[in-house]
């Protein structure tokens, strides 16, 4: 057992976690599972994120004080933006295409959809927003009258989802409503403890550690030394730390895992049936993401560093990549990430301190893939018809909102909402796919993740900073 | 002149003054409104001095200490042994009040006519502690083990009632700095060493204001508890003498010979040594009823007056300050077989013992809740199915036995890192004789 490298552990962790949760709701054991398992999946999450933070001050401190010339820094912050977004249009493209092929909205019966198609009209006169996407109109066709009434009850929501939906909207308000600049300025902090004691200004504690590990190199040698030695031993402090809490790795993600699946669903019978419901959209849905992750990614770093195999390649990530699936928080990963692109890949450890910390925070191609699909399938859903010039238009918003959403918590559903109102869509839509959220998310995760790793190893490639690979 | 009377007895003469004022100024409203408006702040001052640097020290002692520990088994065998002594004086000290109230029968002493009093004068009071204590409740049976660990270190060290994250991770950030090599580690360790002796050195100043705060603190009180009726107090502190003289003896017992006994077995260190060295700090933690404002002061007096290495006090006492609370415990017991008697209520042997094993838990379990101690009554009462309205009984005494608990307490976490000193071989068995009245 022990000789077991660790991702083997994760993975047993992790099936060991599925199937416990399967055993406990058959057997009735949830309530035990809930109380006295799932604790432990958050005391690793809170572990893993409370290392985060310092560890992205301190390293990227040391890896920008380790620069030699700082101009060295605005190419890489170049290149990283550069990278990031490229990958982020590729990840969406991709989403579209696939979207596109499979038709996932056109699984459901047709009535159906005839009828969501004459409630979305209904919204739209309702909040007199015009004509419709797509120009026609089922409401003026006396062919589909016969569906109108049912299509005005089918508008009903449940009060539950009316309230959860009403959150996610007035959160989306807000979002809207911010100069386009705001996120830049939100980059900013106003006072710096205030920052690193939350979680979510994970991009004012770059700000600060860049700037202040620039300024360590302006500093005359013999002042900045003793800094600098310290900033270096509590780094290497944080580093041991990740590596302590990942020994326990397995048995936090069989918690986790068993946590999340019996939180979702009584029975294992009731987990199968969310998944069928919307089955041709997650199932697109993971198409995608898997597409991405197992071909697009390594097709990509195949023509940029040729010498690192398919196989070494998710040998390499592949505790990272566990990890992402089992907590879905890209930045609960960080610390994991950051070890396996340097001891593994052996990016340096000035790209990585500064790439994947920005990376976790701004590059979500998983999310804005999700993006993608999830809201052209609503609108086939809703029988609209989007143009490949409109769909363009969704893209580009999906990929601006996951640079300027950066810090905010569940990001992904209130984006969708900023999508769908910026495409004259309903944005009470989103309802529809919350309840398979959950396990896309972490699905999603992972490829955010993992478009981390591919950027920070191409950004080495590029600097000749890639170790045995270069 | 002054510089040569003992730190003890100058808080000591604080305290007798500010009780002398705070009478005299009972006489005047005038003097009353003074000595809050401009006397009090000066102990707000002196308890905010000492909070100010509680998270500081524990984070860079308890890393510091950690480190020199040098070997990760010695630190879970201290841990354990720790946690072991924690759950078995708490689990003495509320049979020992389960003992006395039950032999008193305090609650059998109270009228008809009082209880009713009290209840109604309390009523509003005694509910929002039982609506807090029901939050607590609901909560999951691993929570405090998942509130133990932090999610922002740096969110964690700006409030001091997350004392147990700090030091849950100052052991984490120990451990990964004992692995590290050397050299790496070393300006790190070097850098806490200094912060360490600073804060040292920063606790000295502030006791330099000890005896002043302490007459402020005790001025104020005397007044506030006196209210706008003096005669009033009076008389619902009579109502319960019984009930604060079967607590007052149990805090003597445990003080007197549970913890003598203690440190006679496992320690060669006298008990009149012990209570000599201890003084300041059980004089600071009766004045400011908070362990946390105490605890630089404790690890000051159990360092460098009883001997105990700093690896052990650092490592002890804030866990001890957040989890082990004797006196608090032994309250308990007693104020729940109290309010039991004074409702009419028999409480069976099984009862007793439930009620020994809930408060256990539930002084685990709350540890780092601030104002825990009436919260974890409440707790209690419901695990035994005593109305939990019946706080209301027993709110009147609550500062001053909240005055004498804490000064248990402190009592308590000092003899528990003497023992777990002596046990590891890190105590220096001659050093109390010499320094304890320094």
């Amino acid at each position: 057992m022990k000789k077991l490298p660790l991702h083997i552990k994760i993975v047993i962790g992790l099936l060991a976690g599925v199937v416990w949760a399967f055993l406990s709701s058959a057997l009735g054991w949830n309530e035990f599972t809930i109380k006295w398992i799932d604790p432990f999946g958050t005391i690793f999450i809170r572990l893993l994120k409370f290392i985060a933070v310092p560890l992205v001050l301190f390293s990227i401190i040391n890896g920008v004080s380790g620069l030699s010339d700082v101009s060295k820094l605005g190419r890489l912050g170049g290149k990283t933006l550069v990278a990031y977004m490229a990958t982020t249009l590729l990840a969406v493209g991709v989403g579209l295409l696939f979207v596109n092929v499979i038709q996932p909205g056109g699984y459901m019966e047709e009535e159906q959809r005839i009828k969501n198609r004459l409630a979305y009209e209904i919204w739209l006169q309702d909040n007199e927003m015009g004509p419709s996407q797509d120009g026609q109109s089922f409401l003026s066709d006396p062919a589909y009258t016969k569906y109108l009434s049912e299509a005005q009850k089918g508008q009903q929501l449940s009060q539950e989802e009316k309230q959860a939906l009403d959150e996610k909207l007035s959160s989306a308000q807000k979002q809207k409503e911010a100069s386009p600049l705001q996120f830049v300025v939100d980059m900013v902090p106003e006072n710096i403890i205030l920052s690193i004691s939350n979680n979510r200004l994970m991009l004012q504690v770059i700000f600060f550690a860049i700037f202040f590990g620039i300024t360590i190199v302006l500093v005359p040698k013999e002042k900045s030394a003793p800094v600098i030695a310290f900033i270096q031993g509590i780094n290497a402090i944080f580093l041991k730390m990740v590596d302590l809490v990942m020994k326990a790795a397995p048995f936090f993600v069989f918690a986790l895992l068993a946590g999340v699946v019996a939180k979702m669903a009584d029975s294992p019978g009731e987990v199968f049936e969310l998944f069928l419901g919307l089955g041709s959209y997650s199932l697109t849905l993971v198409g995608g993401l898997f597409f991405v992750v197992f071909v697009l990614y390594p097709l990509i770093l195949k023509v940029f560093v040729p010498k690192l195999t398919y196989k070494e390649l998710f040998k390499n990530i592949s505790p990272a990549q566990f990890l992402a699936f089992s907590t879905s928080s890209s930045a609960a990963t960080l610390p994991v990430t950051m070890e396996c692109v340097e001891d593994n890949m052996g990016v340096s450890k000035t790209i990585t301190s500064f790439v994947l910390p920005i990376g976790a925070t701004v590059n979500m191609d998983g999310t804005s893939l999700h993006q993608a699909v999830a809201v052209i399938f609503m609108a086939q859903l809703h029988m609209v018809d989007l143009t490949i010039a409109q769909q363009i238009v969704i893209v580009l918003t999906a990929s601006l909102a996951s640079i300027g959403a950066a810090a905010i918590p569940s990001a992904g559903l209130i984006m969708m909402i900023i999508v769908l109102q910026s495409v004259g869509l309903n944005p009470a839509w989103v309802a529809i796919i919350f309840p398979v959220d959950r396990i896309l998310d972490m699905c999603r995760t992972v490829v955010n993740v993992t478009g981390d790793v591919t950027v920070s190893t191409l950004i080495a490639k590029s600097e000749g900073e890639l170790g045995k690979y270069n | 002149m002054k510089q040569k009377i003992p730190l003890h007895t100058r808080i000591l003469i604080g305290m007798a003054l500010g009780l002398i004022f705070g009478i005299v100024c009972l006489q005047s409203p005038a003097l009353s409104s003074f000595t809050l408006d401009f006397i009090k702040p000066i102990g707000t001052i002196f308890i905010r001095g000492l909070k100010m640097i509680a998270v500081p020290l524990v984070l860079a002692s308890l890393i510091v200490g950690v480190a020199n520990i040098g070997d990760i088994s010695k630190l879970s065998r201290m841990g354990g042994k720790t946690l072991g002594i924690f759950l078995v004086t708490t689990a003495l000290s509320i049979t020992i009040g389960l003992a006395i109230v039950s032999a008193l029968k305090p609650g059998h002493k109270l009228s008809e006519d009082t209880r009713s009093d009290l209840i109604a004068e309390f009523d509003a009071n005694a509910e929002g502690k039982i609506s807090f204590a029901e939050k607590i409740q609901s909560r999951g049976p691993l929570d405090p083990l998942v509130n133990m660990v932090p999610d922002n270190i740096f969110q964690a060290t700006t409030s001091n009632s997350s004392m147990l994250q700090v030091v849950f991770f100052a052991i984490l950030i120990g451990v990964a700095l004992l692995k590290v090599p050397k050299e790496s580690g070393a300006t790190v360790l070097h850098f806490f060493n200094g912060i360490n002796d600073l804060i040292v050195k920063i606790v000295q100043f502030i006791m330099v204001l000890a005896p002043y705060g302490v007459f402020a603190l005790i001025a104020s009180l005397i007044i506030e508890i006196a209210g706008n009726d003096p005669s009033k107090v009076w008389e619902l502190l009579n109502a319960l003498l019984w009930y604060i003289i079967t607590v007052v003896i149990g805090f003597a017992i445990m003080m007197v010979l549970v913890y003598p006994l203690l440190i006679q077995f496992f320690s060669k260190i006298k008990y009149l040594d012990f209570f000599k060295g201890m003084r300041p700090a059980m004089l600071l933690g009766f004045s400011t009823s908070s362990s946390t404002a105490t605890l630089p002061v404790t690890m000051e007096r159990v360092e460098k007056h009883l001997g105990v290495s700093p690896e052990v006090s650092s490592f002890v006492l804030p866990l001890a300050a957040t989890i082990n609370m004797n006196g608090t415990s032994l309250y308990q017991g007693v104020s729940a077989v109290f309010i039991a008697q004074a409702m009419g209520l028999d409480l069976p042997l099984s009862a007793q013992i439930m009620i020994v094993l809930t408060a256990t838990l539930a002084a685990v379990g709350t540890a780092g809740v601030p104002g825990a101690g009436l919260v974890m009554l409440v707790v209690v009462l419901e695990a035994v199915g005593i109305p939990a309205a019946g706080i209301a009984l027993i709110m009147a005494p609550e500062r001053i036995l909240d005055m004498l608990r804490t000064m248990v307490n402190i009592t308590g976490d000092a003899s528990v890192s003497v023992v777990v000193a002596s046990t590891e071989g890190e105590l220096d068995e001659e050093f109390a004789r010499k320094h304890a009245d320094d």
